[in-house]
């Protein structure tokens, strides 16, 4: 039986994005059923502009030569590599409405929904996790 | 040992290793070996574990100078 992991991201800096699409790439090549809920900053990882130059947080800009020392994929390849891998992206409807933003200010391929569609996902998933 | 696959995946970080050997490993047949080069600590780790949960069998694993290197049967 495939396993299924269930996740949802709610903030919106270069950190959460590695621990979203760092766990996401590495479940789905584990041959798990991945999807994350985008919901609030979170929309930020799949923002077509915003998505290329998430911030490090205030303080931690130091770190950024790290990443690039330890040799680190950028986001949008990560985000590539998880939709290649079968990852189902959901952005959060209300969300998206309270900010003004609409499916085309996403990368191509994902999907808009409410929490039920992620609680539909989720009530069957293995490991559930948020970030 | 000899491989019968073979990947390069020296210089890259999480979750790259995992990513390529498992792209690599969709292009091998059941019963054959996959060489892994790879220079990420964590990967010894996270291989092993990887081989284990999609059914494969890990036959072989060294480190040479920072490098190293598994050996998986495709299960």
């Amino acid at each position: 039986m495939t396993n299924r992991t269930a996740i949802i991201a709610s903030n919106g800096g270069i950190f959460d994005a590695y621990k979203v699409f760092n766990i996401a790439t590495a479940a789905a090549a584990s041959e798990h059923e991945v999807a994350i809920f985008f919901t609030f900053e979170g929309l930020n990882l799949i923002h077509r502009e915003a998505s290329q130059q998430l911030p490090l947080p205030e303080g931690k800009e130091h770190f950024a030569e790290g990443f690039r020392q330890a040799n680190v994929p950028a986001i949008p390849e990560l985000i590539g590599m998880a939709q290649e891998l079968g990852v189902q992206f959901i952005a959060c409807q209300m969300t998206m409405d309270v900010m003004g933003l609409a499916e085309t200010d996403f990368v191509d391929g994902i999907s808009v929904g409410g929490a039920v569609t992620f609680l539909e996902f989720a009530k069957e998933a293995d490991v559930t996790l948020t970030f | 040992m000899k491989a019968d696959h073979y990947l390069d995946a020296i210089g890259l970080s999480c979750p790259m290793p995992i990513v390529k050997t498992r792209n690599a490993m969709k292009e091998a047949e059941t019963g054959e070996i996959l060489e892994v080069k790879t220079t990420d600590k964590g990967a010894k780790a996270d291989l092993t574990a990887w081989a284990k949960s999609g059914g494969h069998e890990l036959l072989e694993q060294t480190e040479d100078e920072g490098v190293f290197t598994f050996f998986i049967r495709k299960g």
